[in-house]
């Protein structure tokens, strides 16, 4: 083992450009160790079980130790190299890893710092190489370096890409700008948006979600026997006790709604304050920046993300809303691209809370512009209600089986049923679809309206979808396949006439190449 | 209106080729009705064989109506080994067209997709073991779209889906940024 901690101490003394990644990666690497350690609990179980009693000290340290030595050969073995025109990684213990990443390859650099890694001031830097479909052990890291570092690393990458792409940067139509001004505009950043605590307030009163009551309920119940006070805010049998400490508790009993009003009261404040809270975590300090070649997100208030969606790659635009911030004028728009976003967000979320005036000139820069109120929407037929209309039966037919065995609870069946059925009714005219010339607008989506702003040019393949349901009908699905995006959510023109669907089709594929 | 009417009865789903040539596609070769047959048979004999010992073991055991289970298995067995991969045959149908390929298939749940070539990021042509014994390839392309990342269009002669291969080959584009 020490030979081979000589030959790399050796060949780095040989070659001086070779570098290292930040030593505080090492104290990053014991604070990862916390959630690793669940791993080892069923081996410390197993010990328990067994009696071994007196092995889990020791067994628990040599845990530790083994992981630490391991994450410090692993820091001794894993070198970088910053060339004139490449970056080259070299990783692995024992199995050794070469890669180079070309800075032609490199779309952007983004740069993500965690709680401890701030206090460290050091940075994640993970290389947008724009490979499809890469997964997680396609990615190309840096884990971790200093942050000036960080950011220097990416100047230089952006200066190499902007020498050698300016003509291209130049030539590539940027809409919302002048002509004249676009060379100019497209070497200086701009800030495009940015959210204060103000508008974080209100993004967070809207973000009203009684998701986290579940967990809270869950964890009171759990947690009762050990709070120090005998106390569950959702029982109005506890109000009325605190009542009774004050000497009001033949008053509360009298007014029963008193307690059903404490309850709510706070069911409502929890709702309001786990919204505002995960709003103000994730898009902490929310920025939006134009750069030459791409838009720049930093946000987060515990971990910060720096992330670069270059414009090129963006292939649609999606704008979310909700039944009620619909009608104060608040939306949200999300980008797809080619590049992923750290794993679990599929799609690049640019502008999380704002109205549309806001919204307009980012579209404008990817060339993605808003159907005017002018346009004529088109329909899809009714039948898309029919999936809800099943639905429906199904709930209906259990619901009446359960009364059927003499449980009474079943009738909820058909009253839901009902709903579902007119819910679904309702909703199939919600599901509108345009198209603008170069791109299509599609609509659906009654309590959570989503229009998709898809180019023409983004489209991969087009499928014509008919059944045994639709034919008759003469009616066609039209399935987009777009690069990025999640797979269970492709875009989709859903029941529209089939001659106009062909020639839809048609007129989309016949479009060039976007970019 | 006449062209929806058309459209809402394309085609007598008994006749053989009419799907096809109503809306403009090419019928895959004859022989891929040997390859589902054939696979479909390595799908489903061992599933009806499987059934049968089920039978015999367990049903006659516990003295239940012993037979029904074997029956059942091999006609059905028999019936999507027999009678259905000619019909799964005549519903797939391409078109190679002006800058792109056309593929659909199915009947209850048509599909019907278009590639255009410069979309296509690259192409296989692939044999499996039945296919070979047929002389048949399946082509394979590939598009970056998330939805349909991998088209197939079975059932065709080796060399034409070489030939396709060709003919696609030349159109691909780079599209690096």
């Amino acid at each position: 083992m020490s030979d081979a901690v000589l030959s790399v101490s050796d060949s780095v003394g040989a070659e001086p450009n070779w570098q290292r990644l930040h030593p505080a990666t090492l104290a990053l690497a014991i604070v990862k160790l916390g959630p690793r350690s669940l791993n080892f609990l069923p081996a410390v179980a197993a010990l328990g079980f067994t009696g071994n009693w007196v092995w889990i000290v020791p067994a628990i340290l040599a845990f530790i130790l083994i992981s630490l030595a391991f994450a410090w050969m692993n820091w001794l073995r894993f070198r970088f190299l910053v060339g004139d025109d490449e970056v080259v990684i070299e990783s692995g213990i024992f199995s050794r890893q070469h890669r180079t990443i070309p800075f032609d390859r490199i779309q952007d650099v983004g740069i993500e710092q965690g709680l401890v890694a701030r206090a460290l001031g050091i940075a994640k830097v993970g290389f947008e190489t724009g490979a499809g479909g890469a997964g997680k052990e396609n990615e190309a890291n840096l884990d971790a370096i200093s942050l000036d570092a960080a950011q220097a690393l990416r100047t230089t990458i952006r200066a190499h890409r902007g020498g050698a792409a300016a003509p291209v940067a130049a030539a590539a139509p940027s809409a919302g700008d002048a002509p004249a001004a676009a060379p100019i505009a497209e070497h200086e950043d701009r800030l495009l948006f940015e959210m204060g605590p103000r508008r974080l307030l209100v993004a967070g009163l809207f973000n009203f979600s009684l998701a986290a009551l579940a967990v809270v309920g869950a964890a009171m119940q759990f947690f009762d026997d050990l709070l120090p006070f005998e106390f569950n805010m959702f029982d109005p049998g506890d109000w009325i006790d605190l009542a009774g400490q004050y000497g009001l508790d033949q008053w509360v009993i009298a007014h029963r709604w008193i307690a059903g009003l404490g309850a709510l009261v706070s069911l409502l404040l929890i709702g309001f304050v786990s919204g505002i809270a995960t709003m103000a975590f994730a898009n902490w300090g929310f920025r939006l920046m134009r750069e030459p070649r791409s838009l720049r997100r930093t946000r987060g208030l515990t971990t910060r993300t720096d992330v670069a969606i270059p414009v090129r790659r963006v292939q649609a635009a999606i704008l979310v809303t909700g039944w009620f911030r619909h009608r104060f004028g608040w939306h949200q728009l999300r980008l797809q691209s080619l590049a992923s976003d750290g794993g679990k967000e599929k799609d690049h979320e640019v502008v999380p809370f704002a109205r549309l005036d806001e919204i307009d000139p980012v579209l404008g820069e990817i060339a993605i512009p808003r159907p005017g109120e002018e346009v004529d929407w088109q329909h899809s037929h009714r039948i898309v209600a029919l999936g809800g209309f099943v639905g429906a039966v199904g709930v209906t037919l259990g619901g009446l089986a359960a009364v059927s065995f003499g449980q009474p609870l079943g009738w909820l069946g058909p009253v839901a049923g009902v709903l579902i059925g007119l819910g679904s009714l309702f909703g199939a005219r919600f599901h509108l679809w345009v198209d603008l010339g170069d791109r299509v607008a599609i609509r659906r989506g009654l309590w959570k309206p989503k229009t998709t702003l898809l180019p023409h040019a983004s489209v991969q393949s087009a499928d014509l979808k008919t059944d045994f349901i639709l034919r008759p009908l003469g009616l066609a699905t039209l399935v987009f396949g777009v690069p990025g995006g999640s797979s269970l959510a492709s875009h989709e023109i859903p029941a529209i006439p089939r001659t106009v669907a062909e020639e839809l089709r048609t007129r989309i594929l016949a479009a060039k190449t976007r970019g | 209106m006449t062209d929806t009417e058309a459209a809402a009865h394309p085609t007598d789903p008994f006749d053989p080729h009419a799907l096809n040539t109503s809306e403009g596609l090419n019928p895959v070769d004859l022989r891929y009705v040997h390859v589902l047959r054939v696979t479909t048979a390595l799908n489903l004999v061992p599933i009806a064989i499987a059934a049968s010992v089920f039978d015999a073991l367990l049903i006659r055991h516990l003295e239940g109506p012993y037979g029904l289970i074997t029956a059942l298995a091999w006609l059905i067995a028999i019936l999507m080994i027999v009678s259905f991969p000619a019909r799964r045959m005549q519903r797939w149908g391409y078109r190679i067209g002006e800058g792109q390929l056309r593929v659909a298939r199915g009947w209850m749940f048509r599909t019907d997709t278009i590639v255009p070539f410069v979309r296509v990021q690259h192409i296989d042509v692939g044999q499996g073991p039945v296919e070979r014994w047929f002389g048949l390839s399946h082509l394979i392309v590939h598009t970056s779209g998330t939805h349909n990342s991998t088209v197939t269009l079975p059932g065709l002669p080796a060399d034409l889906a070489a030939a396709m291969r060709e003919t696609i080959r030349r159109h691909i584009q780079t599209d690096f940024a």
